[in-house]
C-alpha cells in the first residue's frame, strides 16, 4: 500500500494544480513552506521523495507530477500532466474543438520547422482553413494568447514555440504521432524541437540550445559529438537563472 | 423589507454601500486626478483605475474563498489520431 | 445495501478502482468552470452500466477527492443530487507561494456578495449595479477585464451557484434582488470576509454587530 498524503503533500499537489508548471527553485520553496505550514518532517534533499509520495496516489487517477528540462533555459521544471485520454477527458471544457484543431495545427507547423518555431502569420492563415469552424483573424490572436497565457505555447516576436509544460505533457503523444519528422536530443535524449543540427548531411544530429551550451562550454574547437565534423553555429553561454531568494 | 433594514442599523453601524465603494478604490489605487472634482451627487469620484485595480481586490480576498483548485490539462483533451497514412508519389 | 454489494461482487477490484477515476476525472472536468456536478450527468456519461453500485462509487470518490487532493465533494443538493468540490485545506493570507495571480472576477465576485452579506442576505439588483458603477463597472458597457459584466454576474456566477439571482414578485418594470447561493454558502468565510471589509474600512469588524453575530455564528447543519 502506498503511504497515504499528509496536508503538506496535499497543499503542494494543490499549488501544482493552480500553476500547471514551477521551476525547480519553486518547488523546493513550495516543499519548505507546505511541511513548515503543517509542521511536517522538512529535508531540504528529499524533494524528489517529497513527489514520488503523491505520485504513487496520483497514478490510479492518471495523473502525474512529471520532471522536465526547459528548452529555452536548460532549467529543470516540475508539471503536473494528465495521462489518460478517455472519452471522460475529451470532456475537457477549456477549449472548443475548432481551438483544440487550432493548436494542433500550430504543432505540426511547429514540429516541421526548423528551429522549434511558428510564425504567428503561418498559424493564422491555417486558421481560414479549419476543419471544425474556421476562426476570424480577432478570434485567433485571441486563442493563440489563451493558449501562451495557459502555458500551452511561448510567444517570442510574434513567433510560437512548444512550452516546457506542453512538451512535458505531451512528449510520447508528440514521438508517436510525429515519429518521422522528430529528432531526440543527442545529449539529453528527450524531444529536440528548439536545438541546433549538425550540417553534416549523413549527421544531422540535433541538441536543444541548452544542451549546446553545456556540452561546448570552454571548447574552443567544437566539433559533432557524433561525426566530429565542426559545429558550425554559434555557441550559447549557459544560462544562469536569477539569483532566487 | 425597509423596517427589516433600519432595525438591522439600529443594533450596530450601518453599512453605506456608497462608502464601501470609496473605500474600494482608495484600495484598488484610485490616481485620484490633482484638481479637487467636485463630487456629483451619486456620481463616481474623478480619477482613474490602475490595470491591475480588480487584480488586487481579487489577491486580497482570495483567502475568503475555499474554492478548489481545477485541474487544466491539453494531453487527452482531443482525440490524438496518428497521421493519414502518406500519399504514395507513383 | 446488498443491491450494492451484489453488484460489486459482479466486478473485479479493478473495474470499480477504473471507475472511480473516471468519476473523478468527469468531476474536474465539470470542476474547471465551476459549475455543479449532477449525479444524473455522471449517471449518463461515467457510470452507466454500473450504476447499480453508484453510492459505492460516489463513497469512493468522495475518498479520493479527500486523501489524496484535500479537497470534499459536497452535495449542495439533495432532492436534485447537485454536488459541487470544495477546497479542506485553509487559505492563508497573501499565499506568495500560490504563484498565479487570483482570478480578477474573484474580486468581483467578492464584492457583490459583500453587499448582499452586509444588508443583511438580500439586496435588489439596482443596490449592487449603482455600487459597481462607482468602481467602474457598468452592466450596459463591455468592460475591459470581465467582458460583458451583466452576463458574468446574472448567469455566470449563478450557474456555478454564487449568487441566486432572482425576480421580486409583482414588480413593474421587473426588479431582480440577488442572494447567496449554495456554492457562496460553502465556499466563502463570512469571518474573513467581515474581516477585509473591516480592513477596508478601518473599523474593527464587531462594530458591525448582527453581521459579525452572524458570521460567527456556528453554521447551519450542511445539507450531505
Ligand atoms: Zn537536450
Ligand atoms: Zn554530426
Amino acid at each position: 500500500m502506498a503511504p497515504p498524503l499528509g496536508e503538506s503533500h496535499k497543499r503542494f499537489l494543490q499549488t501544482m494544480m493552480v500553476n500547471g508548471i514551477i521551476d525547480g527553485a519553486k518547488a523546493r520553496a513550495l516543499h519548505r513552506h507546505c511541511c513548515e505550514t503543517h509542521g511536517a518532517h522538512y529535508a531540504h534533499d528529499k524533494l524528489d521523495e517529497f513527489i514520488e509520495v503523491i505520485n504513487a496516489q496520483l497514478q490510479p487517477m492518471f495523473m502525474q507530477i512529471r520532471k522536465g528540462m526547459s528548452e529555452e533555459d536548460g532549467l529543470q521544471y516540475h508539471a503536473l500532466v494528465n495521462m489518460a485520454e478517455t472519452d471522460v477527458t475529451r470532456m475537457s471544457t477549456d477549449y472548443a474543438d475548432n481551438e483544440l484543431e487550432l493548436f494542433r495545427k500550430t504543432m505540426d507547423l511547429i514540429v516541421d520547422s526548423d528551429n522549434g518555431t511558428a510564425s504567428s502569420t503561418d498559424i493564422l492563415n491555417c486558421a481560414d482553413s479549419l476543419q471544425t469552424k474556421k476562426l476570424k483573424k480577432r478570434e485567433t490572436e485571441h486563442v493563440l494568447n489563451r493558449l501562451v497565457q495557459d502555458k500551452w505555447l511561448n510567444e517570442k516576436n510574434g513567433d510560437y514555440s512548444l512550452s516546457t509544460r506542453c512538451i512535458m505533457e505531451m512528449e510520447q503523444y508528440i514521438r508517436l504521432l510525429y515519429q518521422d519528422q522528430v529528432k531526440v536530443c543527442h545529449i539529453c535524449h528527450n524531444v529536440a524541437l528548439q536545438c541546433q543540427m549538425c550540417e553534416n548531411p549523413t549527421c544531422g544530429i540535433k541538441i536543444h540550445t541548452p544542451c549546446v551550451a553545456r556540452y561546448f562550454k570552454g571548447r574552443t574547437d567544437p566539433r559533432c559529438p557524433a561525426c566530429e565534423d565542426f559545429w558550425p553555429h554559434e555557441i550559447p553561454d549557459v544560462y544562469r537563472p536569477p539569483s532566487s531568494q | 423589507g425597509k423596517e427589516k433594514a433600519s432595525q438591522l442599523h439600529a443594533e450596530g453601524s450601518a453599512f453605506d454601500p456608497a462608502a464601501f465603494a470609496e473605500h474600494l478604490l482608495s484600495f484598488m489605487g484610485l490616481n485620484r486626478l490633482e484638481e479637487e472634482d467636485e463630487d456629483v451627487e451619486g456620481g463616481a469620484s474623478g480619477g482613474y483605475l490602475p490595470q491591475d485595480a480588480w487584480q488586487r481586490v481579487a489577491n486580497r480576498a482570495q483567502c475568503c474563498f475555499r474554492t478548489a483548485p481545477s485541474f487544466h490539462y491539453m494531453m487527452g483533451s482531443f482525440l490524438a489520431e496518428l497521421p493519414p497514412p502518406r500519399q504514395r508519389v507513383e | 445495501t446488498s443491491q450494492v454489494q451484489k453488484g460489486l461482487d459482479r466486478l473485479t477490484p479493478a473495474q470499480v478502482d477504473l471507475k472511480t477515476a473516471e468519476v473523478v476525472q468527469f468531476i474536474f472536468v465539470k470542476d474547471q468552470k465551476k459549475f455543479p456536478i449532477r449525479r444524473a450527468d455522471i449517471v449518463k456519461h461515467v457510470v452507466k452500466e454500473y450504476r447499480n453500485i453508484y453510492p459505492e462509487i460516489i463513497k469512493r470518490v468522495g475518498r479520493v477527492f479527500e486523501t489524496v487532493f484535500g479537497l470534499k465533494l459536497v452535495e449542495i443538493d439533495s432532492k436534485n443530487h447537485v454536488y459541487i468540490l470544495i477546497n479542506k485545506l485553509e487559505q492563508l493570507e497573501g499565499e506568495s507561494l500560490n504563484m498565479s495571480p487570483s482570478n480578477p472576477k474573484t474580486g468581483l465576485l467578492f464584492v457583490i456578495l459583500s453587499i448582499v452579506f452586509m444588508k443583511g442576505g438580500v439586496v435588489k439588483e439596482s443596490m449592487v449595479w449603482n455600487t459597481l458603477k462607482k468602481l467602474r463597472v457598468d452592466q450596459g458597457e463591455r468592460h475591459e477585464i470581465f467582458g460583458d459584466v451583466k452576463k458574468v454576474v446574472t448567469d455566470e456566477f449563478v450557474r456555478q451557484r454564487y449568487l441566486e439571482y432572482v425576480r421580486i414578485p409583482h414588480t413593474e418594470p421587473l426588479e431582480f434582488e440577488f442572494r447567496w447561493g449554495q456554492r457562496a454558502d460553502m465556499e466563502v468565510s463570512k469571518v474573513k470576509l467581515l474581516e477585509f471589509i473591516g480592513q477596508l474600512h478601518e473599523q474593527d469588524p464587531q462594530s458591525w454587530t448582527q453581521q459579525y453575530r452572524d458570521a460567527t455564528a456556528p453554521p447551519a447543519a450542511p445539507a450531505v
